[in-house]
């Protein structure tokens, strides 16, 4: 597909698991839906997720990222990333992925999905009113 | 799919910068080391499946956010009332 970018652009390199074609995503936030950010893929056929900053969901939320991750985001340790877990709005209850959180370097503007081996968290962790 | 009988310590290699290495063949299972680059992701099959099927869940439509709102705002419940704002 073509390597679309621009100001706002975030670029998945590898994807998202199930969406591997789709690279570029923009957030769009609004009042009208706070606290959920909208992860919109920016091309026609692309998904779009209602997210969440996992510490909303959980306020001891953690997550390790490796050297590897860090390489992929191009960051540095210690740097701002902005973290956000997927919902499953079609989920009854509501449930958010804090399993496999979205991570973004603003600074490069690549994210990555995190996949770790091991987590203490659920793909499906019931969510309550925010 | 291409398969290759392998030995304890021997190795495969894919493209010219991943090996897969045998490091321990056990009763239960095989005990495989993995040199990739680092901007290479490596997973567990079952994990990516499980995050896979996650995101599939999770992708929404995007035309019907306000609804899906208020439904979140009203605790995730279906049918009820979002509170609004």
């Amino acid at each position: 597909m073509p390597h679309r970018t621009g100001p706002g652009v975030i670029t998945f390199g590898d994807g998202l698991p199930g969406f591997e074609a789709f690279h570029q995503f923009v957030l769009v936030r609004s009042p009208s839906i706070d606290p959920f950010t909208l992860v919109k893929g920016i091309d026609p056929d692309a998904p779009s997720f209602l997210a969440l900053d996992p510490l909303q969901v959980d306020e001891h939320y953690s997550a390790p990222l490796t050297a590897p991750d860090l390489a992929r985001l191009g960051a540095e340790a210690g740097r701002p990333l902005l973290w956000l877990a997927l919902l499953s709005a079609s989920a009854d209850p509501v449930t958010v992925n804090l399993r496999a959180p979205i991570v973004i370097n603003p600074e490069t503007m690549q994210g990555i999905q995190l996949l770790s081996a091991e987590s203490a968290y659920p793909v499906d962790y019931p969510l309550r009113p925010v | 799919m291409l398969v290759i009988t392998r030995k304890l310590d021997e190795a495969i290699v894919i493209g010219d910068s991943i090996e897969v290495r045998v490091l321990r063949v056990g009763r239960d299972g095989v005990r495989l080391g993995i040199t990739a680059p680092a901007r290479v992701p490596v997973y567990r099959r079952e994990i990516y499946d499980q995050i896979r099927a996650a995101n599939v869940s999770a992708a929404a439509d995007a035309t019907a956010l306000d609804a899906l709102v208020a439904r979140l705002r009203a605790g995730g419940q279906p049918g009820e009332p979002g509170t609004g704002d």
